[in-house]
């Protein structure tokens, strides 16, 4: 299925570039938006005799005027190497190897919907996803039609229901019934500490809410924005015009933006409802 | 150097090597520690010749008891005025015992001790007069400043002797100068007004020849230079007299590198460290120091260093004393005027840092950081500098040492980034020698300097240049960029989006089809 990923991936960088021209107020990032961040300049750094970059130099010269001074190949090598940081705001994982990084990243920052910031091991499956939790017209079409399609390559079927596809994993396919990537949403977005899928990346990363990858059980635990804001999507998911309810009282006393598309607003079929994340609540 | 080569021999003990690790840890712990007060100062025993070869290390305590009864015994022979064998023995056990502390303290408070000892200084026995000094040198030694204070009584006399011919007895009088030095300000006022300074001048003139005595020399002059600056004790007044310090130092360098390969590895030290405290003892800029050629000495003496250490002939403990001039040069560059730079400096310079650095990355990173300071500020302003880091094609081997922490790769992308300012081809050349390949994995680094920095650098590589803006979305740069949108840190974001926006925008279609070509893959 590449021209939904294709169709996705078109609006992503339209929001992205949207967004970005957008004069939200929070993001501190559009007030300079225009101007140029960039203010490398070269300088000449005088470094005073008691700063501490000479400090082991210092050390070492006093080691030899105390007699304590032995040559460095007897002692074991002080050098090291920077460290690799995963960027992705809220994921705070770190790595000796660029390429111990790298498959953290691409394991769990590749295909992640953007919607719930759910991580998916394939882009196949985050199709499947997006089609199957986030698609009006899916829901549409699915009540009509057979859309729920096997979740083994190749083997090309679809099914009427959830569980009639479930079923056929696990009698044909011979999958567990607890397959980690065919969750069924839940309507209620509270139950998601259930979610395995959820928990085996907890202990790789934190969540702040911002996470692209799953931490939604500490993040629901800790922030019911989140939560919320996917409650909202959801509903709009399901064309409710229920979804235009105003947010909980208790968010009110917080000063949050909402980024919830309202339902007359239309960018296009199967598109995403809403912007990419909350880019507005970091501090 | 022949100093530390005993030190060596002595730690060599197989038996003791794991004690004297955890010793040296403490050690080395304690000093950072008082570094970090402001409390630095050490002083130098010298070991007299039978203790240097005997096989025990520790030195037997003789109770204090005993010590006042050979104090007692030494100043009643004195007064007696029987000068023999047997005085000279009791100086010996005197001069033992006081390397106790307790026994330091005992000593001082006794009625005309100190006297005693300053008159067996001054006096026909020179035997007697090499144990006294040697007593006071143990009195020195004292960690407590009060036994300092009263040692002062002997300075003119020992002022007085640094310009006498006996080599050993200078040595003993050179290093208890030396450690009274930084205990007191009343010392140091005194002995300036004594006039260390020419008297040490003079010294290091007529000296020249004798290492030994260069390096009690240089020791003395660091700690009384050590300390000045941070005092300010009449700065003004000593100002001409610590440029004929530097002066006379000059000279003797200018004499070691004549024979260079010799005394090159015999280069006391010291001597360089005294040129990183004169740096900073003249208030103001040390333009007064560049007039003097200072700059020019310096840079010559680490190319020649550089070239040693790049042909492998790297002798023990030579670090020592690159790390001061590593840092004269750093600093002296500071006040030196771009437009005079090629004058005082050789291009070889660079070529030797970037030796310096590859040398001593694994066994002294601290050295190697201070090396890329200094290239740092060779290259911040000048063109020349700029161009011949490209022409002598050292930048590659600078990439090679973006992986590396403790402040070592920071400094680096920082060379890096002022060749890449300074004029547009640099950056082509830059990009030619494979500065994308390593910013892809820099991007990715935990520390957020780094990050920033990097992306400075792609910035100015990027600009205006198409090409390069597809070579990068093509080594999968494009994501990176993407992820840093969303980061915590502030100028992350903002660099991050400015570029995506406005340099990569046009690639940003190409990387649509990229990404689903690899996700597909």
């Amino acid at each position: 299925m590449l021209q939904p990923h294709l169709a996705h991936l078109m609006t992503e960088e339209n929001v992205l570039l949207k967004s970005s021209v957008d004069n939200c107020p929070t993001s501190s990032e559009t007030e300079g938006k225009d101007e140029n961040p960039f203010n490398f300049q070269p300088q000449v750094i005088h470094l005073p005799k008691d700063h501490e970059l000479f400090e082991d130099g210092d050390v070492q010269r006093h080691m030899y005027l105390q007699n304590l001074y032995i040559s460095a190949a007897d002692e074991e090598p002080a050098l090291r190497v920077s460290e690799f940081a995963c960027h992705i705001s809220g994921c705070t994982a770190t790595f000796k190897t660029l390429q111990e990084y790298e498959h953290h990243y691409n394991s769990l920052h590749r295909h992640v919907c953007c919607t719930c910031r759910r991580s998916l091991p394939t882009a196949r499956l985050l199709d499947i996803h997006i089609q199957e939790w986030h698609d009006s017209l899916f829901a549409v079409l699915a009540q009509k039609q057979d859309m729920y399609q096997c979740l083994v390559e190749g083997c090309g079927l679809k099914f009427r229901t959830i569980k009639d596809r479930k079923d056929h994993l696990i009698i044909i396919h011979k999958y567990p019934p607890d397959f980690r990537f065919d969750k069924i949403r839940r309507a209620n977005r509270r139950a998601l500490p259930s979610d395995t899928e959820m928990e085996v990346v907890t202990d790789v990363c934190e969540s702040e809410g911002m996470c692209e990858v799953v931490c939604g059980t500490t993040s629901n635990q800790r922030d019911p924005d989140p939560s919320d804001m996917n409650v909202s999507e959801e509903n709009t998911g399901h064309m409710e015009t229920s979804a235009s309810t105003a947010p909980d009282p208790t968010e009110l006393t917080k000063p949050r933006y909402s980024y919830r598309v309202p339902p007359n607003v239309c960018f296009g079929q199967g598109s995403v409802r809403g912007f990419r994340g909350q880019r507005g609540k970091r501090k | 150097m022949w100093r530390l080569k005993k030190v060596c021999h002595k730690s060599s003990r197989p038996d003791n090597t794991e004690q004297l690790r955890l010793k040296r840890r403490e050690q080395e712990r304690a000093l950072r520690q008082a570094r970090r007060d402001k409390q630095l100062f050490s002083k130098r025993l010298l070991l007299s010749e039978d203790e240097e070869h005997s096989t025990e290390q520790h030195v037997t305590k003789i109770p204090i008891y005993s010590s006042l009864i050979l104090i007692i015994y030494v100043s009643t022979q004195c007064t007696s005025g029987k000068c023999g064998p047997e005085k000279e023995a009791s100086l010996k056990a005197l001069s033992r015992a006081l390397r106790d502390p307790s026994a330091q303290t005992k000593f001082i408070k006794l009625e005309n001790s100190i006297h005693v000892l300053v008159g067996l200084l001054t006096g026909s026995n020179t035997e007697c007069r090499l144990l006294a000094v040697r007593c006071l040198h143990e009195l020195s030694h004292s960690p407590h400043s009060a036994v300092s204070l009263a040692c002062l009584p002997a300075s003119p006399y020992l002022l007085t002797y640094l310009s006498g011919q006996s080599t050993k007895f200078t040595e003993l009088c050179l290093y208890t100068l030396g450690n009274l030095c930084p205990d007191n300000d009343a010392v140091k006022d005194k002995v300036l007004s004594q006039g260390i300074i020419p008297a040490l001048t003079n010294c290091l003139e007529t000296q020249m020849h004798n290492l030994a005595l260069v390096e009690a020399i240089g020791f003395t002059l660091s700690q009384l230079l050590q300390e000045i600056q941070s005092k300010n004790l009449h700065t003004f007044l000593y100002y001409s007299q610590i440029i004929s310090v530097y002066s006379s130092v000059k000279l003797f360098i200018n004499l070691s590198t004549h024979f260079h390969c010799l005394l090159l590895a015999a280069l006391p030290l010291i001597v360089c460290w005294v040129f990183f405290y004169l740096s900073h003892s003249i208030p103001g800029d040390c333009s007064v120091l560049l007039s003097h050629g200072a700059l020019s000495k310096c840079s010559s003496l680490l190319v020649s260093i550089g070239g040693t250490v790049a042909e492998e002939k790297k002798d023990e403990g030579l670090e020592l004393a690159v790390w001061p001039l590593l840092r004269c040069v750093g600093n002296l560059l500071s006040s030196c005027p771009v437009e005079h730079l090629s004058e005082q400096v050789d291009t070889r310079l660079l070529a030797a840092l970037c030796a310096l650095l590859n040398v001593y990355l694994k066994t002294q990173p601290a050295l190697a950081r201070e090396a890329a300071w200094v290239l740092n500020n060779l290259t911040a302003h000048s063109t020349d500098f700029c161009s011949a880091l490209l022409t002598q094609n050292l930048v590659p081997d600078l990439i090679q040492l973006l992986p590396f922490s403790l402040g070592i790769n920071t400094m680096i992308l920082r060379v890096l980034a002022n060749v890449a300012h300074q004029k547009k081809h640099f950056c082509d050349q830059l990009v030619r020698l494979g500065l994308l390949s390593a910013l892809c994995a820099t991007l990715k680094m935990a520390d957020t300097e780094m990050v920033v920095l990097s992306l400075d650098v792609l910035n100015m590589l990027i600009d205006g240049n198409l090409q390069v803006a597809e070579e990068f979305v093509k080594q999968g740069g494009l994501l990176m960029i993407e992820a840093l949108q969303y980061n915590h840190e502030g100028e992350l974001r903002q660099r991050a989006l400015y570029l995506l926006e406005h340099k990569l925008s046009p690639c940003v279609c190409l990387c649509c089809s990229f990404s689903c070509v690899s996700s597909l893959g």
